[in-house]
């Protein structure tokens, strides 16, 4: 049972940066109806700045992060602005090339840099040891990776409900026409939509940062499992984002835990939540929460 | 009255003579011509170059395949470099017991069968979901290759030189008799994609990409089509598959994995998504712009603008696969195929102007 819980807990932690990732994507889906495959890259973005920031300059973590995060929303901000905005009522194959040259683009740019091979790890900031509950023991950096999910679904949830922003997001989300005729800039939300998907990226990528190592290779499949939480949840659908990235973390490391054992080679976290989208795809294709697509002639 | 060798108006009475491939004597002429050099190419070149020659003609019906499903259906394909897998993986299995001319179209078909496995949600799902499912495919499928013994985890499965009738392929005649196999297979291929609009079946697709809602109340199947789509661009990919594994004579999964799968998406949208011409010159540029790439990394290097921990030539390649898709994209989304437009235009009417 212990166990069991302790999977859980991991896969809770695990379930929260997957949360986050998919929140930002469902974001610009949302809002633009595009699908990013360069999200990953956003959160290597994120999470190696926060390193470059922290090793390289030396700032104090808590600085470096909040620089990380304006840091990856403008790159996020001037890669809509560049490469998205002349696409704009283009088909939307050739939208979605574009993000997926693009992360091939982001790709490249990151091996430029010192950060394209390799294992990086954050400086310790937070104390030795963790907490227990029940017998489970919770890591400082496990239980900080969930608080501060917590604290940023808080403060989206805020500024969707609250602002004028986030109520212009939500018109131009509901319906683009309605929303342009009533004075809503949709170029500007289409732009601020990709900036709130880096902010979500790069916290994302700190979360990780602070709870393992930093490689690439590991933030870029972040990105790609966030296709399975987005598409569980539904994919136009935040809340639907952030239950169904809960949902695949947890899967994630019970699979880790019980099947591991009984495959040749283990590593069954890496394709077990691939399995779930199909199986989601075939059976429920909309999610837990998403909106069917009703059509009419 | 009509000129057989130039283009001087539009004649068309009938709607044969609209779907007529060529519209004059001067383009069949070009054709067979153009098959001619290509046959006698290998007379000309060197060994390294014949394997470019054999790598751009295997990539081009990947490519082909990728421009049935995405070109012609309109489905986001991110799994191409698993349907070639799944036919080099049959091929390199069938090969030490069956010969080559059986193992290639078997290869084929098992990776028809399991792109229509992978469409299987197009009978309730539109594209943006489906281009998640071939993700899925393509991750699913590397992982089950690292993990199967029989595949040897995804290490070097060699396959054995092949004997036809009593002609022995060696070291040095390995490209040139490949090169003549693939050829006849590409010709095949080519003639039955451009062919393929002239059936219902390609018509449908294009019905379908454009308007399922028309096509279905017009009697189609959406589903079902866009199933169709999916097995036959995968029949070509693993076509493409088994041919690659003979001539390349081991398989290995990094030759199918996902940033391959993206060079492919590269190759169809610098060449012109749907255009037969565009599925050569799309996967020729691309292979010949990476083969100089290393030399440019090189030459980079050697100005000194490497620095520690930073390998350039790694860099390179994903940086200006990006960088062309976004590019063509944004500027040319007709890709190659529309610049060899203009010029056949051009010499369509020759010498008239118009």
């Amino acid at each position: 049972m212990s166990y069991f819980l302790q999977l859980l807990v991991s896969g809770l932690v695990v379930g929260s940066i997957y949360a986050l990732a998919a929140l930002g994507f469902v974001l610009i889906y949302k809002a633009s109806r595009v699908i990013n495959f360069a999200h990953g890259q956003f959160i290597a973005v994120g999470a190696f700045a926060v390193y470059a920031l922290a090793v390289y300059l030396q700032l104090n973590v808590w600085l470096s992060f909040g620089i990380a995060l304006f840091f990856t929303a403008l790159i996020a901000y001037i890669v809509e602005k560049l490469f998205l905005k002349p696409l704009v009522g283009q088909p939307i194959i050739s939208v979605i090339m574009v993000t997926i040259g693009l992360a091939s683009l982001l790709d490249g740019l990151i091996h430029l840099t010192p950060f394209g091979g390799g294992n990086f790890s954050l400086p310790r900031f937070l104390p030795e040891g963790g907490v227990s509950f029940f017998g489970v023991s919770v890591s400082y950096p496990q239980l900080l990776a969930v608080l501060l999910t917590a604290l940023f679904l808080a403060g989206f949830g805020w500024f969707f409900q609250r602002s004028t922003l986030g109520a212009a997001m939500r018109a131009v989300a509901d319906d683009q026409m309605a929303a342009m005729s009533l004075g809503v800039s949709v170029e500007h939300v289409f732009a601020l939509a990709w900036a709130a998907a880096g902010i979500t990226a790069a916290a994302a990528g700190f979360i990780v940062g602070t709870v393992s190592g930093i490689n690439l290779e590991s933030l870029v499949a972040i990105g790609l499992k966030v296709f399975p939480a987005v598409i569980l949840g539904g994919l136009d659908s935040i809340p639907g984002a952030v239950v169904g990235g809960i949902i695949v973390g947890v899967l994630e490391n019970l699979a880790t835990g019980y099947l591991d054992p009984l495959v040749p080679g283990g590593g069954t976290a890496e394709v077990f939540p691939f399995v779930i989208l199909l199986l989601v795809l075939w059976f429920k294709p909309h999610g837990l929460f998403g909106t069917e697509e009703i059509e009419r002639v | 009255m009509r000129n057989p060798w130039a283009q001087t108006g539009n004649y068309r009475t009938d709607y044969r003579q609209d779907t007529a491939i060529f519209a004059t004597y001067l383009e069949m002429l070009s054709l067979w011509a153009f098959l001619a050099v290509l046959l006698a190419l290998p007379l000309f070149l060197s060994r390294p170059q014949m394997f470019v020659l054999d790598l751009i003609l295997v990539y081009a019906l990947a490519v082909l395949g990728l421009n049935i499903t995405t070109g012609y259906a309109g489905l986001i394909n991110i799994g191409q470099a698993a349907f070639v897998g799944v036919g080099a993986y049959t091929a390199a299995l069938l090969a030490p017991s069956l010969p080559f001319w059986l193992t290639v179209p078997i290869g084929g078909l098992a990776a028809a069968v399991a792109g229509g496995i992978v469409g299987i949600p197009s009978l309730r799902i539109k594209h943006l979901y489906l281009a998640i499912a071939t993700l899925a495919f393509q991750i699913i499928f590397e992982w089950t290759v690292g993990h199967s013994t029989i595949l040897k985890q995804g290490g070097a499965i060699p396959l054995p030189r092949v004997e036809f009738w009593d002609y022995r392929v060696g070291y040095k005649n390995h490209y040139y008799f490949w090169y003549y196999v693939i050829l006849l297979v590409v010709v095949v291929l080519a003639f039955a994609f451009r062919n393929l609009l002239r059936t219902r079946f390609g018509r449908a697709l294009v019905a379908v990409r454009d308007n399922d809602r028309a096509a279905d109340a017009m009697g189609m199947h959406p589903g079902l089509t866009k199933i169709f789509a999916f097995a036959l661009g995968g029949f070509y990919a693993g076509v493409a598959g088994a041919l690659y594994a003979y001539l390349s004579r081991a398989v290995v999964i990094e030759d199918y994995m996902l940033p391959v799968s993206i060079k492919f998406l590269a190759m169809a949208i610098v060449g012109g998504l749907g255009s037969l011409v565009g599925s050569f010159l799309g996967p020729a540029f691309l292979v010949l712009l990476d083969l100089n790439m290393e030399d440019l990394a090189n030459w980079l290097k050697s100005l000194g603008l490497s620095y520690a921990g930073v390998d350039i030539a790694s860099a390179m390649r994903p940086l200006t696969f990006g960088l062309v898709i976004v590019l063509f994209l944004i500027f040319e989304p007709r890709g190659l195929a529309n610049g060899w437009r203009l010029v056949r235009n051009f010499f369509r009417n020759w010498p008239f102007k118009y």
